[in-house]
Order: C-alpha cells, then structure tokens, then sequence
C-alpha cells in the first residue's frame, strides 16, 4: 500500500541519498561529499559505456569543485591581505597624526601632505582631537562655561519636572513655555537618534551627555535654543569627543554661518544658500538639473536633511564621518559638494524617476552606499564655477 | 480646483492611477511619520525625527478605481514652521495631526489650520483631524468630543488613530482617498470655467499625474 502511494507521486524523490546527489551536481560544495557509487546489487549494473561517462563526469565535478575552492580560497586570502594593509595603513595613518601632524599642527595642516591624508579619512582614535583642532574654538567657551550652562540646564530640568514656576527670568523674550516645550522635545529625540546603536537611549551609556550638552545649548544660547537635527549632530561629536570638549566643539559648529542660517531657519539665507548651490549643480550635472528642473525638484527637498544634519542622518555612520573629516577641513563648501557628488552617484537612476520617487530616494539613501565610490564622486565636482568660487 | 490641469488623465487606463498629494502636518512627536509607516509599511518602530520632510507613496483602492497617493511628512518642530510652508503648495489633502495625551498639540494642530488656509483655498485641500495615540488613553487630554466638534465646526473629516495598535490607520487613508476621487469625479461633470481660478495658484510642485 505504501509502494503504491510513493510509486504514484513521481515528484517525490524515490530516494534520500540519490537526491543528495542531485544537489551536489548542482552545487558541489566540497570535493570530500563526492562520492562516486555503483548501482546498488539489487539492480542490473550499469553499461561499461555509461559507467566511463559516469566516471569521466565525476572526474570533472570534482576538478571543478576544486577549482571553485581554490578561487574561494584566493579571495579570502586577498581580502585578508585587504584588510591588513586597511589595517596596516591606518596604523600608520595613526602614527603620523599622532607623532608629526598634531604636534606641528599649526604649520601642518595645511600643507598638501596632511590634506591628502586627511581626505583619506582620519583614523577614529585621533579623529576627535583632528575635528576639535579644526573646527576651532572661536567663542572661547571653556570647560568651566560648560559647567554652568549645564548646571542652569539641570535647575531648569528640576523645576520644569517639579512642576515650579519659572524663579529666574534672565532670559526675558523667550517664554516659559517654548522652553518647557523644547526641554521636551530634547527628551523625546535623544530617545531617536541613532536608536539602532542603542547607546543614546534611556540607561544607555551615552545617554546623559547627549542630554547635558543639548541642555546646556539651549541655555548657551536661548535666541536658537534646541532645534530637531541638532542630537544627530551632538550625538556624532560625543562618540568621538569627551562631554565637555564635545560642547565646545558642538557650539562652534554650530555658530558657523551656514549653520547658523539652517538652525535658525532662517529662510531667507537658507534660499541664498539652496541658490548658490544650484550654480555649481547646473554647472557640474547639467542633465540632472534639467531633469530635476523638469520635476519641480527643488533643493530644499533633500538638502534641509543633509545639511542640517550634516549627513549624519541620511549616511551610514561611518560614511557620514568620513565626510565630516573634509567638512572640518574645507568649510562649508564640502557639504554642498558632498551633495552633488552623492547626485552625481545616482544621476543614471535619478534621471530615470519621477518627483515622487526622486525625492523619495534622496531623502533615503541607499544603506550600503560605498564610501570610495562617493569619495570618487565627490572628488570629480568642481567647485569653482567660472571665475565664481563657493563664497556667501 | 488647483488641480485643474491634473484631469486629462483618461479614466480608462488603469496602470496609471491618479495621483494625490497629500501633506502630514502637526507638532513634534504627535505620530505623522508613525502614520505614514504604519499605513505604507505596515510597520511601527522608533523613527528618527523628521528633519525638512520625508516621502512615501502608495495606492489606494477605492471600490472599482485606484489612485496614487503621494505622502509628504514634514518637520513637526514649530521652528521649522517657515520651511514647512514649501510643503503645502499644491497639496490636495492634509492631514492634521496631534497627540491627544496633549493639549497643546491639538492646539497647534489648530494652528497649523490657520496656515493651511492663509494659503490654500478651503475648497481646493481637504483636512482631516487625525487624533493619534488612543493606545495611551489614560493620558488623554483631548476627549474625542473636542476633536470631533472642533472639526465639525471646522468642517473637517476627523478621526481617532493609534499607529501603534493599526487601530483606524488606513481607515484615514481610505477615508481621504475616497473624498478626493469623488470630488475629482464632481470637479469633471463641472463646467471648465473653475480652470481660470485654477491658473491664478500657480502651485509650484503639484502632484502630476499628466505629466509623463
């Protein structure tokens, strides 16, 4: 009865081992699970013939499948000796930073040496103490300021959970409660920056400095207060930097112009800001920009994210870095680069899509975008249109 | 009416649905991203904040037709009140979002009303009130008689939502899509003399449909 029910669905493998075979003539994985069997005895042996065919293509399966395991073994190998000379050079990278370029840095980091290194990306070890020599300190904040700014933060923290009136009214012009409402929208972000790394969230490791320094921003400087984007930016900066030099980079960058402009949106010079870049896109990707033209594509649509957070947001993390170490280098003008080299990457998909989907794509960039073919990108994008150079 | 120039579109071709606009709007961390990605995705998780704005689309059955509706789900944070205004223009429906664990965002909610209409004609955008998180009822502070008399006197579509539990999400979205095809349908059998009024808005990123 059984026979007859498996006779009657031919489908069914008649049997395990023969369809162990059969994959195996599909996808021999190793030359060992080869093994080549004569027809079991209770059935009539093969032909001479076709057992000399059986043989010759056993033979072959397992020169291919040893030819395939060689070249297996090639790659690995060469993706070994890929990552240790990524390795290698990054020891060094991290030697020369350290020994020659940070203690000359005032005479160094200018020269053509250092700016090729730097393009290639800082090593993470000294990347904070790169950004922090760069971005400068123009506002001569000290540690001590931090302190206090963060100390009237967390009064203000005490007697907005308390419920308390407002006692101080230093800060006259701006209301109670736009404060009371930015304290707890900082709250509310910190929970959603980065929350696939799970170290800014509440009782995550990085969570009370990402708190102190927005708090202490806000008290800083009440006429921007805290403003959505800013965590992201805070965030990148304390995973490089300790608290306290995290806030003086944090305040400087963000009282440079352009981001000025965007954090206080003001409208006015952020569209100075999206004009001027459109300059230098029609100049360098003359029919992306038609077509973008064509759509109603306007700048604004992907460039607030970009911008205001300084790609960390739209990047992979490590990426977003990399472009942070030449934002810290060329000023501004690299991230309006950044962007028509992240344009110019996709300019055969993005020219094949609508507005809808355009701007879709743009404002969710691709997870696994590769940093040096970005980095290629980027260095293809002149800057200088004419005779006008990136200047506001 | 703004959306004159959108009818050419032959009703017979069903690989291309008529496309919506349609702008989320509401204070920070009420739940628009949350409704948008609950509806397109059917998923609910933690979201970055929206900085400037994010897209989505999806189509919509309604009955025996279908339309395309293009999702704009901007900043919610009041700073980025000016720059949301780049968002409205040409948008065919809104989406009012608040928190109703909050008064103030049901608030601003009335507010972001106020700026609709600054700039957009009543008749040309539809709203929708869209109270969000009933799944935190013991925190409410919005009671679904105020949101519903508020839009009622408002004349707006409202509706209660939880993104977190799918309770009445895509309710919403039919709800919309539904209203727009029937006025689209209503704007068609009426004289074309509505299109003079229609060329004196100009929107500058009007949900196309014709334009391929």
């Amino acid at each position: 009865m059984e026979y007859e029910d498996k006779a009657g669905r031919p489908s069914k493998p008649p049997s395990p081992k023969q369809n162990v075979r059969k994959n195996l003539d599909f996808e021999p994985l190793s030359t060992t699970a080869l093994i080549l069997e004569d027809r079991p005895a209770n059935l009539p042996a093969k032909p001479a013939e076709e057992a000399q065919k059986h043989r010759q293509q056993y033979e072959e399966m397992v020169v291919q499948a040893k030819k395939r395991e060689l070249k297996e073994a090639q790659r690995r190998k060469k993706q070994l000796e890929e990552r240790c000379r990524v390795e290698e050079s990054i020891g060094n990278a991290v030697l020369t930073w350290n020994n020659e370029i940070l203690p000359n840095w005032e005479t160094m980091w200018c020269s053509r040496k250092v700016r090729d290194l730097w393009w290639q990306g800082i090593p993470p070890s000294v990347r904070g103490k790169v950004w922090s020599l760069a971005i400068g300190n123009e506002l001569n904040i000290t540690h001590e300021l931090f302190d206090i700014c963060l100390a009237r933060a967390k009064e203000r923290w005490r007697s907005f959970s308390t419920g308390g009136s407002e006692v101080e009214n230093e800060d006259a012009g701006f209301s109670a409660a736009d404060r009371e409402a930015s304290l707890e929208l900082i709250k509310l972000d910190i929970s959603r920056t980065f929350p696939n790394l799970c170290i800014f969230q509440q009782g995550g490791p990085y969570h009370d400095m990402l708190h102190s320094i927005l708090g202490a921003y806000t008290c800083y400087r009440p006429d921007v207060g805290y403003v959505q984007g800013m965590s992201f930016i805070a965030a990148v900066l304390i995973l490089n930097l300790d608290t306290a030099d995290a806030f003086i980079a944090f305040s400087n960058l963000l009282n440079k112009p352009c981001q000025m402009a965007f954090f206080r949106v003001d409208h006015g010079l952020m569209l100075t800001y999206f004009a001027a870049f459109e300059v230098f896109f029609e100049e360098n990707l003359p029919k992306l920009f038609a077509h973008f033209k064509k759509n109603n594509l306007t700048p604004d649509i992907y460039l607030i994210d970009w911008i205001f957070t300084l790609y960390s947001k739209s990047l992979p993390l490590d990426l977003a870095c990399r472009i942070w170490d030449v934002f810290c280098r060329d000023g501004e003008e690299f991230l309006f680069r950044t962007a028509l080299g992240i344009l110019k990457l996709f300019e055969d998909i993005l020219t094949k899509m609508d507005f809808i989907h355009m701007a879709q794509f743009l404002t969710r960039l691709p997870e696994d975008l590769p940093a040096e073919e970005l980095f290629a990108s980027i260095a293809t994008i002149q800057m200088q249109s004419r005779n006008k150079k990136w200047a506001q | 009416m703004a959306q004159a120039h959108r009818t050419p579109q032959p009703r017979a071709v069903p690989s291309q649905p008529r496309a919506f606009k349609l702008v989320l709007l509401g204070s920070g961390s009420v739940g628009k991203s949350s409704l948008a990605l609950r509806y397109v995705k059917n998923d609910f998780k933690n979201i970055l904040p929206t900085v400037g704005c994010a897209f989505f689309t999806k189509v919509v059955d309604v009955g025996t037709a279908s339309l395309k509706l293009e999702i704009w789900d901007t900043a919610g944070q009041e700073k980025y009140h000016s720059v949301c205004h780049l968002y409205f223009r040409g948008a065919n429906a809104a989406l009012l979002v608040y928190d109703i664990t909050s008064k103030d965002s049901f608030l601003k909610a009335q507010q972001w009303l106020k700026d609709l209409e600054k700039e957009l004609h009543p008749e040309e955008v539809l709203v929708m009130l869209v109270g969000n998180k009933t799944d935190l009822s013991e925190e409410r502070e919005v009671t679904f008689q105020e949101g519903k008399e508020f839009a009622e006197s408002q004349k707006l579509l409202f509706m209660e939502t939880s993104a977190k539990l799918n309770y009445q999400v895509s309710e919403v979205f039919s709800a919309v899509a539904q209203e727009l095809l029937q006025r689209d349908d209503r704007e068609d059998q009426a004289p074309q003399e509505d299109a003079a009024v229609a060329l004196n808005e100009g929107p500058a990123r009007q949900a196309k449909c014709c334009a391929h």
